[in-house]
């Protein structure tokens, strides 16, 4: 299975495209991702995520 | 708290200059929690500058890391005759503590550090400001280093970008 997604990951092609970068342009443009926004939230979820994979066990 | 709080603290403290870069940079730039994506280590950009990185290596043990280059603790003393060798080759040093792991690089593909310092921005996390660097840097490096990782991550963010803005236009 993991040889299967690192074969697909070598298929992936992303450009920088005029579309994509739209997209980037419209996220650091929001309110939320100026200076001084507060992002504990972020860390917050970060952390959420560690503490779940840190409790998976193999089945 | 982030652990990456306390260090940044501590490096602050050492007026040591730095930008979070990477997947870890390019999560603070995340809507919501479906476009942050879980990755291992921290990447912190540094100057070409030994006794900034000097200063950074103090700033991490003092924040409790171990300092390792590759797989060995990294030589000491960890002065400025080292530090000057680091930034020759633009080697990596690695930080790492409980649930840390941070690559101290002095390469970001595509980019010099003052680009990347000029227009970082400063996001708050629990009351500390952390430099971070714009998300459209963050991006064209890691297109233009192009590992599979990288590949994953740009096709993943830009459809969580797409998934994110057409719903805030569909509002």
């Amino acid at each position: 299975m993991l040889d299967e997604a690192a074969e697909q990951a070598k298929s992936i092609r992303i450009e920088l495209d005029e579309e994509y970068l739209r997209l980037i342009a419209r996220a650091e443009a929001l309110p939320q991702n100026q200076s001084g926004a507060d992002k504990t939230w972020v860390w917050r979820m970060d952390h959420a995520f560690r503490e779940h994979y840190r409790r998976v066990k193999r089945g | 708290m982030d652990p990456l709080g306390p260090l940044t603290k501590a490096l602050q403290a050492r007026a040591v200059r730095f930008v979070v870069i990477g997947v870890g940079g390019a999560n603070y730039y995340a809507l919501d929690g479906s476009s942050v994506f879980l990755t291992e280590d921290r990447d912190l950009f540094l100057p070409p500058d030994p006794e900034n990185l000097v200063q950074c290596w103090a700033g991490c043990e003092a924040a409790g890391l171990e300092l390792w280059s590759g797989d060995e603790p990294l030589d000491k003393p960890r002065d400025r005759w080292l530090a000057d060798r680091v930034v020759e080759k633009r080697a990596l040093t690695r930080a790492t503590g409980a649930d840390l792991k941070i690559d101290l690089t002095l390469v970001m593909a595509g980019f010099e550090f003052d680009a990347i310092w000029t227009e970082r921005r400063i996001f708050n996390l629990d009351e500390i400001d952390i430099p971070v660097a714009r998300l459209l840097h963050i991006v064209t490096s890691k297109h233009a280093v192009g590992r599979d990782k990288d590949r994953l991550f740009l096709a993943t963010h830009r459809e969580a970008l797409q998934e994110l803005l057409g719903r805030e236009e569909r509002k």
